[in-house]
């Protein structure tokens, strides 16, 4: 369904992550190519989001080499010395990131939220962003609440332009973290909606979700993470119909509709 | 200024007077203003609009104005009513009358979070008038303020420093008199500040320990 | 109440000065508690200690005290200041204290996420702090920064002991050149506690703006 090339976009190497004695990311490899997208799934404090938060290093990992593009992340080229806020802020703003409670600014209207770091962050000009930003709500549907704030959209709504916010920064990878796992269940369908519209058009995604159909229908590859490791790798029929592991088989029995229910 | 602060330990007895006679007064104002503004809650709470109407706007009132001011009042304002106090009894006065009308205040916002229940179900149990309020009314009130209680002790402590102005001997008094007759202002003052820290610390502990006291018997 | 015109011209100078000198420190206390709380925030290593400590000992001195402090103690470590200026320290000094509490209660409120997102889309710290922090938090301490000024203006007649012909000094002047100490005291009471009173009532124009501008954005 989408042209995936073998270009890696973003390489994750032996990642790991303690929190205290407890670790929560124990050597993690995951490679992320151009115009994938990547499902995770795994029990809850499997270490998802840490893993999606280390990536951007919103949390800093204890060892291991992000790279994007080609260039190492969090560190200085050719040396173990670490980058600064400010080099930091360089290399997240091309890493775009949803998060599972939207995080918009109440401060801001929806205009506003989205076109906030590309004037401040990118420093374009009002003229070029502007258009920009109204054919990504125009695309997300939500032309009609430019001037609206956050506090009175629904769920769904805030979401959307969650992922606008990314959007508009053109970043290099897409990360998002259980996008609709705080939205009432009739608001779903809408973000999934619009995430299976960047998939379709080549954007490349790490999409961490408990929703098994979209990983089915819009993932190019699953990865399957228990304990703190990726237990698992495999393209999305091969994962549902005939999954590898045992801990994998054991996730997808809880998960109605992935495959049927053992009757007790 | 280690000399200072060596002269200061010298005569350390006179800057602890000085302190005791700040918590005593502080701790006597706080006693007495808790019993009066719980007094003069009641009235905030009264169901004669007459009567609460009247409270309400004598505790507003003094809610503006400032302690010294009310202080100096109360000072010169007392031997021409004909009473003649100490200089110690017409500070205690002071705090007492002022603070008073904080603590009702602070006791009628706890009274007003109570659930009309336990109000209801007192009466019900043949609790009225005084009885109900110091039986079924107070107790639960005084466990919600305890808290704010704690501030406002703090904040009498720190008012009863203003005393100094009509020569009660409490801490900063005691200290500006160390300064006064040793040229030590350094050491007297810094040691004064750090007194009240102390007390002020202390007073917080303590309302710590009692809500947790408190919260383990509910 | 047997005063002159003039009298009461001096009150209302005096009552004028007071409140200027508190509006000097809450121009300077405001941003200045904000540089602690953000000290104190971003856990700046032997800053944010230094601050929490400072902060409580400021937040327990009586304003009496702090004044003799600055005034009689500063020369000996070699600053010495004017008694104007020493009056604006002392009263900055206070109020920084309480609104570095006010500024870290707001920060401290402000969703983890909030921060998140400015990192995720590459904001650098100071991009962060002005365009995503500030206006959150300020909207949120709002309220208690303006109920922190009434406190302040309150405390204020704390400085006559420096000697500042403020309101209290003005009424014990009038007081020591008519032999008759209570009415001048009892103008100067009039006078302050009506500016309170307006201060009071400003305090609840923002608290209702400021709820009705939160049903927009919350
Ligand atoms: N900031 C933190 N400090 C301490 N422990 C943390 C922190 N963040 C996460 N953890 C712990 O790390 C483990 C993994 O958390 P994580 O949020 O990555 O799991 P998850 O797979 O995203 O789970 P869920 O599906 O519930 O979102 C959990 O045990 C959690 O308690
Ligand atoms: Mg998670």
């Amino acid at each position: 369904m989408t042209e995936t090339t073998q270009e890696t976009v973003l390489s994750v190497r032996g990642l790991a992550k303690a929190f205290g004695a407890n670790t929560v990311l124990d050597g993690i490899d995951l490679d992320v190519h151009r115009g994938e997208t990547v499902c995770v799934l795994g029990p809850s404090g499997s270490g998802k989001s840490t893993l999606l938060r280390c990536i951007n290093w919103l949390e800093k990992p204890d060892s291991g080499q992000i790279t994007l593009n080609g260039s190492r992340i969090g560190v200085r080229p050719g040396g173990n010395i670490l980058m600064n806020d400010a080099e930091l802020a360089r290399m997240r703003a091309r890493i775009g990131m949803v998060f599972q409670h939207f995080a918009l600014w109440p401060h801001l209207t929806v205009l506003q939220n989205i076109i906030e770091a590309p004037l401040h962050v990118q420093k374009r000009p009002l003229a070029e962003v502007l258009p920009e930003a109204e054919a990504l709500l125009r695309k997300v549907g939500l032309q009609a609440k430019a001037d609206a704030y956050p506090a009175r959209l629904s769920g769904g709504q805030k979401q959307r332009v969650g992922i606008a916010r990314a959007l508009m920064m053109k970043p290099d990878v897409l990360l998002f973290d259980e996008p609709t796992s705080a939205l009432d269940p009739e608001l779903v369908g809408e973000v999934l909606a619009v995430m299976q519209d960047l998939a379709r058009e080549g954007m490349t995604m790490v999409v961490v979700t408990h929703e098994m159909a979209f990983a089915r229908e819009a993932a190019t590859s699953v990865v399957f993470m228990d304990q703190g490791r990726i237990v698992e790798t495999a393209p999305p029929e091969r994962f549902f119909r005939n999954p590898q592991t045992e801990r994998a088989r054991q996730f997808l029995l809880r998960y109605a509709g992935a495959q049927p229910k053992e009757l007790s | 200024m280690i000399d200072e602060f060596a002269t200061v330990w010298e005569h350390r007895d006179l800057l602890l007077d000085g302190f005791g006679n700040t918590i005593l007064i502080s701790l006597l104002a706080g006693l007495l203003a808790l019993i009066l503004g719980a007094l003069l809650s009641t009235a905030l709470m009264a169901r004669r609009k007459s009567v609460a109407g009247l409270a309400t706007v004598l505790v507003d009132a003094m809610r503006c104005v400032p302690f010294l001011l009310f202080a100096y009042l109360i000072y010169y304002g007392l031997p021409s009513l004909g009473l003649r106090l100490s200089n110690w009894s017409a500070g205690l006065l002071a705090l007492v009358i002022y603070h008073t009308a904080y603590m009702a205040e602070l006791l009628r916002g706890a009274w007003l979070q109570l659930p009309s229940e336990t109000i209801e179900a007192g009466r019900a149990y043949g609790f009225a008038g005084m009885g109900l309020f110091r039986r079924i009314i107070l107790p639960p009130v005084l466990f919600a303020a305890l808290p704010n209680l704690g501030n406002q002790l703090i904040q009498i402590i720190k008012d009863s420093a203003f005393l100094t102005i009509i020569a009660v001997t409490e801490l900063t008094h005691a200290a500006n008199a160390i300064q006064g007759t040793y040229f030590v202002p350094f050491a007297a003052f810094v040691g004064a500040v750090l007194l009240y820290w102390v007390l002020c610390l202390a007073v917080e502990a303590m309302v710590g320990f009692a809500g947790t006291r408190a919260e383990g018997w509910r | 109440m047997g005063l002159t015109a003039a009298n009461w011209l001096a009150l209302l100078q005096g009552a004028t000065f007071t409140v200027a000198l508190s509006l000097a420190a809450i121009a300077i206390g405001i941003p200045t508690g904000l540089v602690l709380a953000l000290i104190r925030w971003q856990r700046v290593p032997v800053l944010a200690p230094i601050a929490a400590v400072l902060v409580s000992i400021l937040r327990a001195a009586p304003a009496v005290t702090l004044a003799l402090l600055i005034f009689f103690a500063l020369p000996t470590i070699g600053v010495s200041l004017e008694r104007v200026p020493a009056a604006i320290l002392t009263l900055t000094l206070s109020t920084s204290a309480f609104n570095c509490e006010i500024w870290r209660a707001a920060l401290l409120a402000l969703p983890k996420d909030q921060i998140d997102a400015a990192l995720s889309v590459g904001m650098p710290r100071l991009l962060r702090l002005r365009r995503i922090v500030l206006p959150q938090v300020a909207r949120a301490a709002l309220p208690a920064l303006v109920s922190e000024i009434t406190l302040l203006v309150k405390v204020s007649p704390a400085v006559a002991v420096l000697g500042v012909v403020d309101i209290t000094r003005a009424a014990v002047r009038i007081g020591a050149q008519t032999y008759v100490p209570l009415p001048p005291f009892m103008g100067a009471l009039l006078i302050y506690s009506l500016i309170v009173f307006v201060f009071v009532r400003l305090q609840r124009v923002v608290e209702r703006r400021m709820a009705l501008a939160n049903e927009v954005l919350r």
